[in-house]
């Protein structure tokens, strides 16, 4: 069964210009126990889609349409205190930038002790479990250094940290939101791979968030392409990755500097900008920027399955299908 | 900490050191003498030397600074030209009158200016909030003394329901607080109005932080984050502006001490300066100068206790 | 408090702009409406005033609110409605000065700190926190004990202790601008430190200023009626907001209209310059806003 399940979603913004539609019929599985990608530029519903599924929406959004299914039960028709019995216990987060994750005037054993406190146990217990966690993510003398401030730490063990704390309640779902951006690379690899270890022990699923698409193909069972707001290609890694078949996805992967094997002297882009949400065009939302539109292009593309497993939001997998 | 603490004691001596000697130059700069003051355009002038050589004002500019720094150490601050009692008694024995009236006015104030800008940061864009907020503009717009006058006109003379004038019998602990009412009311308002301008603003800053939305992803009650996540570091600002304030509020305090006659430093500023009794005068000054000093000082000391970075000089 | 402020470079012409954007705030054009109010009506106060403000008028001494005198009269017979609007001039000549030495000194100390060297500037920054940690009226009354009550002291004293707050902000806008990069490249293309001075940094400078001073002015205002008010400003029969409040307290069992007439220029003074002053910093800055004030 998939521990999480979106169907569907919906969700807007009202703003002084109009109904800003973020996220269009978006819908993904996370399968119990796997690790799955999202890619997508700033700007795509990235952010939205993780605070539907936790419900920390900003106040002027609202859910349109659709279903958030954790472990089978809708967590948008949930009430508030029962989303907060969730949260940080079934379902965890780590942050993209780790020098704002933590409060600065706390200290690390104490924001650690107050997740547990949910908990009946003696603080001296408590400690003791976080001393544990931040062993695990690899900080070295955990015990002395739960006395230290945040500020006292580098970036990349304030991420470990972040980790640990999602970690340790051992949930269902941990959500990454672009965990590595903020870090320099040789601490990315080593993040990653703790985490990977990590995931693998708990059996936790995991929804992980990048636009380093090496780090996804790294890390990342499936993977989900996001555009705009609508999810336009999800398959495994494998698939998705090596036979795109999606134009955007294909564009994605053509800008990755990791992927370019000729000399260039200019990084490739794609050209044009993300369409206005409020006034959204009427056929397929990335028609402007494609260099293979043409005449079906105008209405909008349904989901078609390119092979088994594999889906994307194009004309020309119809289109191959029925030449 | 303990360095910390050191540094900046050893930066609020040195400021201390600098204000009293500018305080010095720019008496020294400005016309009139205090021996002229104290004894009046017409004395003689051996009656002139002789108080000049009591004085030391005979002697240059620097030995008179020096020997001012030597005397004052010895707590000794010269003389009251009328009791012949030292000023440094004379002085201290109004202080307290001052500080109860200061420090009662700022706790009240800033128990409910916190209370108050908490509250209109949790319901930003309520009805409450704007209540507050315009609550909070028209408080700060009146000068303390103008409290001071208006509650003075409808509460001790039209409704008589306080003391119009004093401090209240000495050792008559219910009898002084009846008196410290009005007056802590008139230099306490238009900070309530203040501080919850800036802790809402800061508390509204503080909630849109990465730390907050950290502690909500792992479902910390809400209350929790408002007071134990949130409030902590929305604080910090409105402990170092209520360390400044306290120069606010000895200034409000003379206004306030003249209008309801109570004893205090501000009051026995102006009955020495109506009887040109020139130490006096110099001797409060430089006291009040001391206790600002010493508020900003320990503000920083608190703000340092509350918030880590500071300890460390991040 | 205000320490945080990076502005962006802007056009001269933008005045209009500003004043556009005051009006459209209905908090900013109130405070325009009584900013203008208060001043005009001074400045005009030898029209304005139905009476001579230091004319005495014993047979109608101590009257209320009345046809003849809109705010009554005083134990002399003075109209007090005259008094308010000549005791805005007096407010004025207070404010202006004052004002205007504390930004010139603070923008030359200021400037000097933030762009001199890091010795300079840790001498200045602890001439700040030195001439800040003198209680404003404390050290008036010191002076004026030597020299006698006078408006020139007032405004003398009032103006040292007001230098910090100008300079500070000066100082952080003057590094902010300082490190920015279009400075560097001014600097490498051969511009010369009063050049960049005057052309990236005053300017920018300057608007946050005017908020500050908006937000001054009721501060100097009530002290020099509360020095006056105590008999160590401005000597009587001058028509000062704090001396009509004098005379008041002197009569409050007598009659409440004095004080009550005193007091409400006061106010409005404050509530006019701080609702200006906000708007102002919306248009100027808004990332200052909800911060600075007293």
């Amino acid at each position: 069964m998939a521990v999480l399940d979106i169907r569907d979603l919906s969700v807007s913004y009202s703003t002084p210009r109009g109904s800003l539609r973020a996220l269009r019929n978006v819908s993904m599985t996370v399968p119990e126990g796997k690790i799955v990608g999202i890619v997508g530029e700033s700007g795509c519903g990235k952010s939205t889609l993780i605070s539907s599924i936790i419900r920390l929406m900003a106040p002027n959004a609202q859910v349109g349409s659709g279903e958030v299914r954790f472990k089978g039960t809708d967590l948008l028709a949930r009430s508030e205190a029962e989303m907060r019995a969730l949260r940080g216990t079934e379902i965890s987060m780590v942050f993209q930038d780790p020098m704002q994750t933590h409060n600065p005037v706390l200290t690390v054993g104490q924001q650690m002790v107050d997740i547990q406190y949910r908990d009946k146990k003696p603080k001296a217990e408590k400690l003791k479990r976080a001393a544990e966690m931040l062993a695990l993510v690899g900080i070295p003398d955990p015990e002395a250094r739960l006395n230290q401030y945040p500020f006292e730490f580098s970036g990349g063990m304030r991420q470990r940290i972040a980790i640990a704390m999602a970690l340790m309640a051992r949930p269902a779902l941990l959500i990454a939101d672009e965990p590595t951006t903020a870090l320099d690379a040789t601490l990315e690899v080593q993040i990653i791979k703790r985490l990977k270890e990590l995931q693998d022990e708990i059996g936790c699923g995991v929804l992980f968030i990048s636009h380093h698409l090496g780090v996804i193909a790294e890390l990342c069972d499936e993977v989900v392409v996001m555009y705009a707001g609508e999810v336009v290609e999800s398959g495994t890694v494998r698939d998705v990755f090596h036979n795109p078949a999606h134009p955007y996805t294909a564009a994605l992967l053509d800008c990755d500097p990791g992927h370019i094997k000729v000399k260039t002297r200019v990084l490739p882009t794609i050209p044009g900008n993300i369409p206005d949400l409020v006034n959204l065009p009427k056929g397929c939302i990335f028609a402007d920027r494609c260099d293979k539109r043409h005449k079906a292009c105008d209405t909008r593309p349904a989901l078609w399955t390119a092979r088994a497993g594999h889906r994307a939001a194009c004309h020309l997998i119809a289109e191959k299908e029925t030449a | 900490m303990l360095t910390y603490i050191l540094r900046r004691l050893g930066l609020a001596a040195l400021i201390t050191i600098l204000a009293v000697t500018l305080l010095f130059l720019i008496i020294h700069m400005i016309p009139g003498d205090p021996v002229s003051t104290m004894l009046g355009p017409k004395a003689s002038p051996e009656l002139r030397a002789a108080l000049e050589a009591r004085m030391g004002l005979d002697k240059p500019l620097p030995v008179q600074i020096g020997l001012f720094f030597a005397n004052m150490l010895r707590g000794d601050l010269g003389m009251d030209v009328f009791t012949n009692r030292p000023v440094t008694t004379i002085v201290l024995g109004q202080i307290p009158y001052t500080l109860v009236l200061i420090l009662s006015s700022i706790l009240w104030s800033a128990v409910l200016g916190i209370a108050l800008g908490c509250y209109s940061a949790v319901n930003r864009n309520s009805l409450g909030d704007r209540l507050a907020g315009v609550l909070s503009v028209s408080v700060i717009a009146v000068p303390a003394f103008v409290v001071s006058l208006y509650s003075l006109l409808i509460f001790a003379v039209k409704l008589q329901w306080f003391p119009a004038i004093g401090a209240g019998e000495p050792g008559a602990w219910g009898d002084q607080f009846h008196h410290l009412i009005l007056p802590s009311l008139a230099i306490g308002l238009s900070w309530v109005g203040y501080i919850a301008r800036l802790v809402r603003a800061s508390m509204l800053e503080v909630m849109g932080e990465g730390h907050v939305r950290t502690a909500r992803a792992f479902g910390l009650p809400e209350r929790w984050i408002t007071y134990r996540y949130a409030l902590r570091l929305a604080i910090l600002p409105t402990v170092t502006v209520i360390g400044v304030g306290m120069g606010f509020l000895l200034s409000a305090a003379v206004f306030t001490e003249i209008v309801f006659s109570r004893p205090g430093l501000g009051k026995l500023v102006i009955d020495s300066i109506t009887t040109r009794n020139y130490p006096v005068v110099m001797g409060s000054v430089l006291f009040s100068t001391l206790i600002f000093v010493a508020s900003t000082t320990l503000a920083d000391i608190i703000n340092a206790i509350l918030d880590p970075r500071i300890r460390a000089g991040k | 408090m205000t320490d945080t402020a990076i502005v962006l470079p802007r056009a001269r012409s933008e005045l209009g702009e500003i004043l556009y954007h005051l009006v459209r705030d209905p908090l900013g054009l109130a405070g325009l409406i009584i900013v203008v109010a208060i001043v005009g009506s001074a400045l005009l106060a030898p029209w304005i005033a139905p009476y001579d403000p230091v004319a005495m008028n014993i047979p109608d001494r101590l009257q209320g609110p009345n046809a003849a005198h809109l705010l009554g009269t005083d134990q002399i017979g003075r109209d007090t409605f005259s008094r308010v609007i000549w005791g805005g001039r007096v407010a004025l000549k207070v404010a202006l000065p004052t004002i205007a030495g504390a930004i010139v000194f603070g923008l030359l100390l200021g400037m000097i700190a933030g762009y001199g060297p890091k010795w300079l500037d840790s001498l200045i920054v602890l001439l700040f926190d030195t001439l800040r940690s003198f209680p404003t009226v404390m050290f008036a009354l010191a002076v004026v004990a030597l020299v006698g009550p006078s408006l020139n002291t007032v405004i003398f004293v009032i103006m040292v202790t007001s230098i910090p707050t100008y300079g500070r902000v000066v100082r952080t806008l003057t590094q902010s601008i300082k490190q920015s990069e279009f400075i560097t490249a001014e600097l490498s293309l051969g511009a010369t430190v009063p050049r960049i001075m005057g052309i990236h940094i005053l300017p920018n400078v300057l608007g946050p200023l005017a908020v500050l001073a908006a937000m001054d002015i009721p501060t100097v205002v009530g002290l020099e009626a509360g020095l006056s008010f105590l008999g160590m400003g401005v000597k009587p029969p001058t028509p000062s907001w704090g001396v009509l409040l004098s005379d008041g307290y002197a009569l409050i069992r007598n009659t409440p209209w004095l004080i009550i007439a005193g007091g409400i220029p006061l106010i409005l003074t404050t509530l006019g310059f701080t609702f200006l002053g906000e708007a102002l910093r919306d248009v100027v800055d808004p990332k200052l806003r909800g911060k600075g004030g007293k």
